[in-house]
């Protein structure tokens, strides 16, 4: 137990975790909020619109929202290697490449959280719009605004499912030191090398960003109720 | 307002209003048993629901002049003053601090103006959606049972309120209830509905 606490210390000296805790960071904010601003819009057009084929659109996002990571990590490979056809990109073993994987994952996550709360709350939402005089974009507005708690919720979803990512980011990633190394490969390499107590450190880092955004989240939902 | 062979169909029920006229500024009543079709005239009246057939002359009113209050009144999740004000800003209207605090005077909520809607208590929640529906002084009030179900002071509270705005505002009002009781004294016309249509 005191090598862990000891190795805490120390952890926050070594440029290398502290690499890691920064592309672990970047990365997972990155994806998050791209993948808020395409799972939102999606999922709230999914809600307001009917369309032929809607059903099977929303059978196929939640497909997508329980696919292996280690897929869409292949799938991205083949796009972004040199003969992918986004090679010229050089996105590859890049936080840029990492964060496209993260977001396939995320996205369709964010999508089917955000249509599942639209098609219970939205309706009544715009019902009452239409009697206060709001035009399209203001009911809009309103409809994002009044279902921030649920937007919350499906960020720090998305967050957490990003930060606690690994089959994706070693496959994109590479898991390089210093570049694109995460917390996450960093574990798994640590696993493989015997090291368990710096993994669990490690570990414990993740389990408390992961805190601190949720605790973030609960500060503002709470902030604006009184 | 005249309503001319106005047709909607709702699963199996089905509205039609031959012809109904609601002359301006006056407060009408529209009473019906359950399951008459008032709610879904009013949806029809607000915009909320197109019409099959027939058509709605508004007699020049845009449909941003017309409001509906529900029977359970839609609150947003913020403070009471946030939901007053909400209509206004909505028009770019700066709010008139002096006007909201006359209204939360009226509707007896001045200590509740701060206070997170959702927390009142269900009279008080009619209250406060009876004083966000007439702030921008709508031309077309449209009340779907909103005197039902409330406890006999929020009611009289309610009632006197409309008396008040209406000696200000001059607005046309659709009352809807299931009981005429107590809509006698307020209203200048009552029309009655019956299996979608009207009866009289």
């Amino acid at each position: 137990m005191t090598g862990i606490f000891d190795w805490f210390r120390e952890c926050f000296t070594d440029p290398a975790i502290l690499s890691a805790i920064k592309v672990t960071f970047q990365m997972a904010v990155c994806s998050c909020a791209i993948s808020s601003v395409l799972g939102i819009t999606f999922g709230l057009l999914l809600e307001r619109f009917n369309f032929p084929g809607k059903r099977i659109v929303i059978r196929i996002n939640r497909t997508l929202m329980g696919m292996p990571p280690v897929v869409a990590g292949l799938i991205t490979y083949m796009v972004l290697m040199r003969r992918g056809p986004l090679g010229a990109l050089g996105w590859l073993f890049t936080i840029k490449g990492m964060v496209l994987a993260q977001t396939l994952i995320i996205t369709p996550i964010m999508t089917g959280m955000v249509h599942q709360y639209a098609a219970s709350k939205a309706p009544a939402i715009r019902e009452f719009c239409k009697t206060m005089g709001a035009d399209r974009f203001q009911t809009y507005v309103t409809i994002i605004k009044e279902m921030r708690h649920d937007i919350y919720f499906c960020m720090v979803t998305a967050f957490g499912r990003s930060i606690s990512e690994v089959g994706s980011v070693m496959l994109v990633g590479g898991n390089i030191k210093g570049s694109t190394r995460t917390m996450t490969t960093a574990i798994s390499l640590l696993k493989s090398q015997g090291i368990f107590t710096e993994g669990i450190a490690l570990g414990m880092i993740l389990l408390i960003m992961a805190f601190i955004i949720q605790w973030l989240c609960d500060f503002l939902q709470k902030g604006d109720e009184h | 307002m005249i309503i001319k062979g106005l047709e909607k169909t709702v699963g199996d029920f089905k509205l039609y209003i031959d012809e109904l006229y609601l002359e301006p500024g006056k407060i009408h009543g529209l009473v019906g048993h359950n399951g008459a079709g008032k709610s879904i005239l009013l949806k029809l009246m607000m915009g909320i629901m197109e019409p099959d057939a027939g058509s709605i002359d508004y007699e020049g009113l845009d449909i941003k002049e017309v409001t509906l209050m529900p029977q359970t009144p839609y609150l947003l999740h913020t403070s009471v003053y946030e939901n007053i004000v909400f209509p206004l800003k909505l028009r770019g209207i700066q709010p008139d601090e002096t006007e909201i605090d006359r209204l939360l005077e009226m509707a007896g909520l001045s200590e509740q103006k701060n206070q997170y809607a959702l927390s009142l208590s269900s009279g008080e929640k009619q209250k406060l959606s009876f004083l966000r529906a007439v702030v921008f002084k709508p031309k077309l009030i449209l009340m779907d049972e909103t005197l039902s179900n409330l406890d006999p002071e929020s009611e009289a509270a309610i009632i006197e309120m409309i008396k008040n705005t209406q000696a200000d505002q001059k607005a046309t009002w659709v009352i809807v209830s299931h009981q005429l009781e107590n809509k006698k004294g307020l209203c200048d016309e009552i029309h009655h509905m019956s299996k979608g249509a009207m009866m009289d």
